[in-house]
């Protein structure tokens, strides 16, 4: 059994590029602090990044695969932030927070070889489906052949709109890719540029795909404009609607459709999730990072970000942390992961900002996306009533929208946002069952199954009129209340059939991850007034800060949450602007966003 | 009509290329050498492999890596405990530690200083990582007792210093030169004394008090050792001496495994998590282990070796298939035999009382009236967010200290007798084990409310109607702990059991809830573990070798098995080993190895 060999056998097809991390690693960093092994004890990075979530790890992963050295201090036991999955019934892997892949067009997959990294991708024909409380049902999915038939959605939709809708699809299919890079994948243009609404990215290609997106009518609409300019009725339109809100825009509100359709077709584009969850999109970046020598600490919460004249020089570790040095100096920058009020209020303080800055930062709103998230163990799928023949077979969805009416989405908008309370009656309730046992194998043992995560949009804790734990003395009423709605569609679902449940509150998710400021999953509201330009504020769009070397990288920035990897990519480029040394060492497998526009360009413009 | 099930209804899809929209991990791949199972041996091996210049790929059924080394939130939501290991008994030997300065990754072990607690029919004892603390704790009772136990306890740790310690990362002797070699010296003659007795007889030897002997008894039998078995008394020094020079890692277990992982891949490894290997295959020329098959189908072509981490019986008849085993190896594999019992561990989370102090043992409170017991929905807490992280500084005064493990429920030594054996024979006579605060211990598992997170566990049957005793069993956990811990029912936030069977769902290598992947008793140690052809880490089939707890010296993530296959297999293929052999190992080599076991 023995055989000789040689010593660069090790040299493969898969090897990862590595070439131009050895070039260029010390041109920046300086090479005599490490050891012999590549990675001595040490207390100065060129990059300090606060916070572990997707961000963080992105962001760490480029630059540590662009050369330089890179630290990452997160405060929870483990990394990820929301791609997280937790085991809390031997077997059963549960989405506390982010479920699907949404950002399958990010660059990063080829730039940072996560394939390399072990991330895999469990993709799914039927991705979801809807029933209305009049027992109208649909199941569709980017992948299923069947969606690009008319035939499939004749009887819900008739036969002109079916056309229309098919129609749709093929059209945009081609450029999905395209729109969801130009709206999700460019560094957003600084306002003071000026230019036109018409000559954004994302508006250019969406109106190319079809000319029923007019410029004129998209830009200053909603979503629920855009479904009934259409013509879409329930359940297609409520799924749509509530699609956009629970993944950030407000389906109500004026200016916001091309990000509210656009972020349907982000989930509808990836067509599923990471084998085993979410989690491992997270473990593909670390891996990635951890490879190209990134440093992750965990249970090291940083408390202070310092700055020294003007400029952020490294960070403070809680005493408590496993560091032996509670100082992380930056040599660049220190870029933040976490929420833009932690960032600024917290962690650089007063001190060093201006007062109106500081008010303008307390007033960002937190309003939309806190989440109740409920999990369900039970022994059987839910068999859905009068959705027979929609769900036949392998037309089962993955994720099914009950109650899917616009008359509910608006009844619980209406309770969470303009009464400050959590609906009680459950026909105010929709909400997705999330059936991942459908097309991954991993979630559940044999013969059982996971209802996970099941959502439930509930007001900000400390905007709840009933007092901030309103929410968490309500948790049996909600999941019963879930559970009989759930009944209600699926005669199954008696109490013999589920075996746990489990839930995460706002608060829940805000103690067990701190940059889910009020529970809130995408950090500040996705409204007009917080998007692209002016998220979270108009002097922090192209994530630089008050601050020199402090750069933001978190789901305050645009585009926001939903682990799209778009924010690391975006920053990228900002990087590249003000790091000179690293513009001129661009490695092969960098390439930018065909919108992106310098500063020294967009300057021109003005 | 039927519900669906997920198996038939087939939604999942495989793409072209040209229709998928990212690059993912979806085709085969090829490398040196492919690891089945992420757990400590498995990621061990893989490390040590890369350092070695070799390509490695790691292949873990779960979504997480670690194996036993698994820190989870199984308090959901909010609160973490160790779902398997949380004593680590060999930190001062293990190789990996040192050869690769984890500590660089944030991996750091400490040593509570109440090592173990027992509450032994009402008499309270203390067993200190010093032991001149222990010694004057005894000392209270009697001087004779208290010298007799450091006399004790000083000879294990020669045996342990000298040989069981250093042994753990070299090849087992065969029966006939371990009698011989050990004959040699003086403390293996002392290990050679104690060999052949069962654990009762060793830990009986000192006549020590009652409840000292019942706790030391059951430290040393409580991971599978039958208290009356003769042939395993040479485990007992191994658990007493370093069952008091145990370590808690700081953030949990799972940080061990972070930290190998992360040197791994620095070093080029390759971690595959969801990918569960079904089949180890066969290089039908050559008759030799040429790669792995996973439950989605890509293959990891391995051009020198697969390496299983797994148990005999799963590795051989389930992955290799018998067909492809010699008939008097596939007898000797059939053999195998799983943990004689398995863990019943119920994880609780605790308001913390309102005496300021945290919990007093030292006062036996009696049961709460109120059975305010916690649902699944409890979550953490509001109030006193920022009191966590509180008993950092304190348990320094002696009688304040929190016990690493306390042993508790048990009446006497023929009691601890009585209930592992009866544990063996399959029944659940009582509830009686160990208790251990964690949360105290490691502030991170409970991160900011200031509430407690805690376990009790004991030995416990696989074949057990747990389910249906599930409400009893929990009852009683309540009752036994309340009575240990002052006010338990009214502080009672969340309260978890898990059974062997969930052990054996969340890790399925630990078949039947084996922790250890099979037995300890005479006929799977040393020489003989998993198998007289197999405990050297090599296997009859070319190629093929094995790195888990099943292969000697065994399980508890003492890490040999994973460094002992690793140093296999760099020398039958030929290339360097790039670390040597700290000290103590070396001096046991020229001892007892030398010219008996080329290695």
């Amino acid at each position: 059994m023995t055989s000789t060999i040689t010593s660069d056998l090790a040299v493969t097809a898969i090897a990862p590029d590595r070439s131009s991390q050895r070039e260029q690693r010390g041109a920046v960093a300086d090479a005599g602090d490490r050891d012999s092994k590549g990675l001595g004890r040490r207390s100065t990075f060129d990059f300090v990044i606060v916070g572990g979530g997707p961000n963080g790890l992105g962001i760490a992963a480029y630059l540590s695969k662009w050369g330089f050295s890179v630290c990452i201090l997160e405060a929870r036991p483990e990394i990820g932030g929301g791609a997280e999955n937790a085991e809390p019934m031997p077997g059963f892997s549960i989405d506390p927070h982010a479920t699907y892949l949404y950002g399958a067009a990010a660059p990063a997959f080829e730039q940072l070889e996560l394939g390399h990294y072990g991330f895999k991708m469990a993709y799914t024909k039927n991705l979801s489906g809807g029933i209305s409380p009049d027992g109208k049902a649909f199941a569709t999915g980017f992948y299923n052949p069947e969606s690009q038939v008319p035939q499939t959605y004749e009887r819900e939709l008739g036969g002109p709109m079916a056309e229309i809708f098919v129609q749709m699809q093929q059209n945009i299919r081609p450029r999905a890719r395209d729109l969801l890079r130009a709206v999700y994948y460019t560094a957003p243009y600084d306002e003071r540029w000026g230019v036109p609404r018409e000559e954004l990215p994302g508006v250019k290609v969406l109106k190319e795909t079809s000319p029923i997106f007019d410029p004129a009518f998209t830009l200053d609409s909603s979503v629920a404009d855009l479904a009934d300019m259409i013509g879409l009725p329930d359940p297609f339109k409520a799924v749509m609607l509530f699609g956009a809100w629970y993944n950030g825009p407000h389906p109500f509100w004026k200016g916001m459709s091309i990000p509210g359709m656009a972020c349907n077709l982000l989930y509808t584009y990836s067509s599923g999730s990471p084998v085993g969850g979410m989690h491992a999109l997270a473990h593909s970046l670390a891996r990635a990072a951890l490879a190209h020598g990134t440093r992750i600490y965990v249970n090291a919460p940083v408390t202070e970000i310092i700055v020294r004249d003007g400029r952020a020089t490294g960070v403070r570790v809680d005493d408590n942390s496993v560091l032996e040095e509670k100082t992380i100096n930056a040599r660049l920058a220190v870029i933040s992961g976490l929420h833009v009020k932690q960032t600024f209020l917290d962690l650089v303080g007063p001190a060093h900002l201006a007062p109106d800055f500081l008010d303008r930062v307390r007033g960002i709103s937190l309003k939309g996306g806190s989440l109740f998230v409920a999990h369900l163990i039970t022994t059987e799928l839910p068999q859905y009533k009068g959705a027979e023949e929609a769900f036949a077979g392998d037309r089962y969805p993955s994720c099914t929208v009950i109650n899917a009416s616009t008359e509910a989405l608006m009844e619980e908008m209406r309770d969470v946002y303009s009464f400050n309370t959590h609906p009680t009656d459950p026909d105010h309730y929709i909400v997705p069952i999330c059936q991942h046992d459908t097309y991954d194998a991993t979630r559940s043992p044999t013969g059982y199954y996971t209802l996970s995560p099941i959502y439930m949009q509930v007001p900000v804790p400390e905007e709840h009129r009933d007092g901030p734990d309103a929410v968490n003395d309500a948790k049996e009423e909600i999941v019963d209340n879930i559970v009989t709605l759930l009944r209600r569609y699926a005669p199954n679902m008696t109490p013999d059939k589920i075996v746990a449940s489990f839930v995460n509150t706002p608060r829940d998710s805000e103690y067990r991850n701190m940059a889910f400021v009020g529970g809130n999953w995408y950090g500040a509201r996705e409204g007009a007034e917080e998007w692209e330009s002016r998220r979270p504020l108009p002097e922090l769009a192209r994530y630089r800060t008050p601050i020199d070397g402090l750069y933001l990288c978190n789901h305050t920035s645009h585009p926001g949450g939903l682990c799209l990897i778009a924010v690391p990519y975006n920053l990228m480029h900002i990087l590249i602007e003000d790091f000179e040394p690293v513009a001129s060492t661009t490695p092969g497998w960098w390439y930018p966003s065909p919108w992106h526009i310098t500063d020294a360009e967009g300057g021109s413009l003005r | 009509m039927t519900p669906p099930r997920a198996e038939e209804l087939q939604s999942a899809i495989s793409l072209t290329d040209t229709d998928r929209p990212l690059v993912d991990q979806s085709r085969d791949i090829e490398v040196d050498v492919v690891v089945v199972g992420a757990g400590p041996n498995g990621l061990i091996t893989a490390l040590y492999l890369a350092a070695a210049g070799l390509q490695v790929a790691v292949a873990e059924k779960r979504y997480e890596i670690g194996g036993g080394l698994a820190t989870e939130e199984v308090l959901f939501p909010g609160y973490y405990a160790n779902t398997h290991a949380t004593y680590h008994y060999m930190v001062d030997f293990m190789p990996v530690l040192s050869d690769f300065e984890l500590s660089r990754h944030g991996l750091r072990f400490y040593k509570p200083s109440l090592q173990a607690a027992g509450d032994i029919g009402g008499e309270k004892v203390r067993l200190y990582r010093a032991l001149d603390d222990t010694r004057d704790f005894l000392a209270r009772n009697s001087i004779a007792e208290a010298d007799s136990f450091a006399t004790m306890a000083m000879g294990f740790r020669r045996i342990v210093g000298e040989i069981i310690g250093p042994a753990t990362y070299l090849p087992p002797l065969p029966p006939l030169d371990t009698v011989e070699k050990m004959g040699t010296t003086s403390t293996g003659q002392a290990l050679l004394d104690v060999s052949e007795m069962s654990a009762v007889e060793v830990v009986s030897e000192a006549a020590l008090s009652d409840p000292v002997t019942a706790t030391l008894l059951y430290m040393s039998c409580q991971w599978g050792i039958s208290p009356q078995e003769s042939g395993m008394g040479f485990m007992v020094p191994l658990l007493i001496d370093r069952g008091l020079q145990k370590a808690f890692c700081y953030g949990g277990s799972h940080r061990m495994a972070s930290a190998i992982s992360r040197e791994l891949l620095l070093r080029g490894g390759m971690v595959l998590d969801n990918s569960e290997v079904v089949s180890i295959l066969v290089d039908g020329s050559e008759s030799r282990a040429s790669g792995v098959v996973m439950a989605d189908g890509r293959t990891v072509h391995a051009r020198h070796a697969v390496v299983s981490s797994l148990d005999p019986r799963t590795t051989f008849m389930n992955l290799l298939g018998e067909g492809n085993l010699d008939r008097n190896f596939a007898e000797a594999v059939g053999e195998w035999k799983y943990d004689k019992w398995s863990l019943f561990t119920a994880f609780f989370v605790l308001e913390r009382s309102g005496t300021g102090d945290g919990h007093v043992r030292e006062s036996a409170s009696g049961a709460g009236a109120a059975g305010g017991r916690g649902g699944t929905h409890g979550g953490p807490g509001t109030e006193a967010r920022a009191a966590g992280r509180m008993n950092r500084t304190a348990g320094t005064q002696v009688g304040q200290e929190e016990p690493f493990l306390e042993v508790i429920g048990f009446d006497s030594t023929d009691d601890v007798i009585a209930v592992l054996e009866a544990v063996e024979g399959g029944d659940l006579p009582k509830l009686a084990g160990h208790l251990t605060m964690e949360s105290e211990l490691d502030t991170v598992l409970a991160p900011r409310d200031g509430r407690v997170v805690g376990f009790f566990q004991m030995p416990a049957p696989y074949d057990f109607p747990w389910e249906e005793k599930a409400g009893e069993v929990t009852d009683q956990a309540v009752s036994l702990l309340s009575s240990h811990v002052p006010g338990f029912r009214e502080r009672l936030v969340r309260i978890k059991l898990e059974t062997p069977r969930d052990i054996e769902r969340r890790l399925a290598s630990m078949v039947r809830g084996s922790i250890k992947h099979g037995d300890y008793n005479p006929l799977q140690m040393g020489y003989m573990r998993p198998n007289i052809d197999c405990s050297d880490t090599r296997t009859p089939v070319a190629g093929l070798y094995l790195c888990g707890a099943s292969v000697y010296p065994g399980g508890m993530i003492i890490g040999g098995p994973g460094y002992l296959a690793a140093r296999a297999i760099s020398s039958d293929l030929g290339v360097t080993f790039p670390f040597s052999v700290p000290g103590p190992m070396q001096r046991y080599v020229d001892t007892y190895l030398n010219g008996v076991v080329e290695w």
